[in-house]
């Protein structure tokens, strides 16, 4: 573990030397990275402008949900959406060898050894919009803070599983740049309130892909709206990182050419 | 009594791929059908490789080579055999065993790009736990073998092909294995670069590392190997060494001759002599086979029969060898 660590330290180090290497490209992406994240919550106001509204949440209850959101894919882009390209341009130029030469666990290495930096610019932008709601909403009670941030930690665990996933995929179908598009589309629906959907979509949402944990779980305990289920729900979490990182590894099984 | 540090017992890899027809009728067909077809890349391979050995394995494009050598660095299950590499077995052991062991691949690189090499080196100290002391000394002595001073200091994408795999030796090297695996190590390399890194590569060996290399240019392997294995279609059709490989066409020698003057030119007569090329009347080209006549014998002969002012006797060149040795038949 503490191996694991010191290379995340490393790599980090060297993806920020890397991007000071092309500042002008840095100081681009990040911008890039920044407005098509933030863009999002001014829907939202838009939304509200019109007089419109989210059956039953106002508009800082709706902006808490997405801040928490952005700070949460943030996180998971910046520490392990590494995984998805690096698996599948390893597996494209048959350099995933170069790793398995390497005494680490394939896939804990992946993870570890790439760093986002463009995603700092969402994390920040995130904790500006959270800051803003939670002023504009009064502040929570500590044991609300402790809820809300256990289902925060559950909700990057769902992101890191769904990268999981995705890098799995490229085992396969080499170059399947289609793929992060259905993680986006899937992933919005812990943007929204859960009352806006039908039971259907709730019950997939929280026990089969449970993306509501990204942003709605987490925001519902700050703004004390947490529901039994919701602590239910820590158990497909689990169950789906468990899923991600047995069809990873074997699909790296595969690759090694186990019984084949 | 030497080590035996690689054993290798009846090895082999079978793939399965699928027939694919051509010409649109078939490419539906395939679609839905697919026939499988399977596939021998190496079928039962063995050898033994002693500790302070530097090892050519040898073989035609395709012949199972690649295969090979994924097996023994432990990234892909041989689907019959063992292998035994310092006591583990490279797929079931593989973190505990590519500890001991680095690899260089000509054709792909371990270096971060955009990043000065050093950097990466770090994150190879990271990965193989090495303690900063060791690491210090270890680059030192790297660095200064290959020659390298301040370059590990520069942006990895502005270095020469021959710098670049230098580091990339660094970078194999740095945890102290025992036994390097080299794929193509001086493919694209300029005449002084190879030579540099042959140079390194006997270097190390006198320290103690064992080296196995693949590579198609047979100065590599006249130069470095001490044995050598031939792998074509999947098959072993040499192990042994040098002089051996060398010997394979029989203990022949070429001599080039040049005569005074066209008096006597016919080498017919004598038995173990063929005339491989005639430049002119004065020049020749002739393959000589020690084994019937000795090579001093056969320059009495010459010179009672003929008078001549430039003789030159040269070893058989290697790439006959290999050529012959890879058309020859699997399995005769």
């Amino acid at each position: 573990m503490k191996k694991y660590l010191k290379i995340n330290k490393e790599a980090i180090r060297v993806a920020i030397s890397s991007a000071a290497a092309y500042r002008a490209d840095f100081l681009l992406s990040m911008i890039i990275t920044l407005l098509s994240n933030v863009l999002y919550p001014l829907v939202t106001i838009l939304v509200y402008r019109t007089g419109a509204s989210y059956d039953g949440w106002n508009m800082y209850e709706v902006l808490l949900i997405q801040a928490v959101f952005t700070m949460s894919s943030g996180i998971s882009s910046m520490f392990f959406e590494s995984i998805v390209w690096s698996t599948m341009r390893d597996v494209q130029n048959g350099t995933l060898e170069i790793i398995l030469i390497k005494p680490v666990n394939c896939m804990v290495y992946l993870i570890v050894s790439g760093f986002n930096v463009y995603s700092i610019g969402v994390v920040i932008g995130g904790i500006i919009m959270f800051a803003i709601s939670i002023i504009k909403l009064g502040f929570p009670s500590p044991d609300m803070w402790i809820v809300s941030l256990i289902f925060f930690a559950m909700g990057i665990l769902v992101m890191l599983a769904m990268q999981l996933l995705m890098a799995a995929t490229s085992f396969k179908w080499v170059a399947n740049s289609r793929i992060p598009e259905m993680y986006e589309s899937v992933m919005s629906f812990g943007k929204y309130p859960q009352s806006i959907f039908n039971k259907v979509v709730v019950g997939l949402t929280t026990f089969i892909i449970p993306v509501a944990m990204i942003g709605f779980f987490p925001a519902a305990a700050l703004l004390g709206k947490v529901q039994w289920y919701m602590y239910l729900a820590i158990i497909p979490c689990i169950l789906f990182l468990c899923l991600g990182v047995a069809v990873y590894h074997y699909n790296v099984r595969l690759y090694e050419g186990v019984g084949g | 009594m030497e080590d035996i540090l690689i054993k290798v017992d009846g090895l082999g890899r079978r793939y399965v791929t699928y027939k694919r027809g051509s010409g649109f009728k078939e490419s539906i067909k395939s679609f839905f059908k697919r026939k499988k077809v399977y596939v021998d890349a190496v079928k039962n391979v063995s050898f033994t490789v002693k500790e302070g050995d530097i090892v050519g394995i040898l073989g035609p494009n395709g012949a199972g080579k690649s295969t090979t050598i994924k097996m023994l660095t432990g990234t892909l299950y041989p689907s019959e055999g063992t292998i035994d590499v310092m006591g583990y077995n490279p797929c079931k052991d593989r973190v505990k065993y590519v500890k001991n062991m680095g690899a260089v691949f000509g054709q792909k690189s371990q270096l971060i790009f955009d990043i000065p090499p050093v950097d990466s080196f770090v994150m190879n100290k990271a990965i193989y736990d090495i303690d900063d002391r060791e690491y210090e000394e270890r680059l030192k002595l790297l660095t200064e073998l290959l020659e390298l001073g301040d370059i590990i200091y520069r942006p990895t994408r502005v270095l020469s092909l021959g710098e670049r795999m230098k580091c990339e030796f660094i970078m194999a090297m740095l945890h102290n294995p025992k036994i390097v695996f080299l794929d193509e190590p001086t493919i694209g390399l300029d005449v002084i670069a190879k030579q540099n890194v042959r140079k390194f590569i006997k270097e190390m060996n006198e320290r103690g590392v064992t080296f196995i290399l693949t590579t198609h240019d047979l100065q590599d392997v006249e130069q470095l190997a001490k044995n050598v294995i031939i792998i074509n279609s999947g098959e072993k059709v040499f192990d042994g060494t040098i002089t051996e490989l060398k010997n394979t066409l029989g203990a022949k020698k070429i001599v080039e001759i040049t005569l005074a003057d066209d008096t006597e030119s016919d080498v017919s007569d004598i038995e173990g002599v063929k005339l491989i090329e005639k430049n002119n009347n004065l020049q020749f080209t002739l393959e000589v086979d020690t084994e019937i006549i000795p090579i001093n014998k056969f320059i009495g002969l010459m010179s009672q029969k003929s008078v001549f002012t430039d003789i030159s006797i040269k070893e058989l060149p290697m790439e006959d060898v290999i050529a012959k040795i890879y058309t020859e038949k699997v399995g005769k």
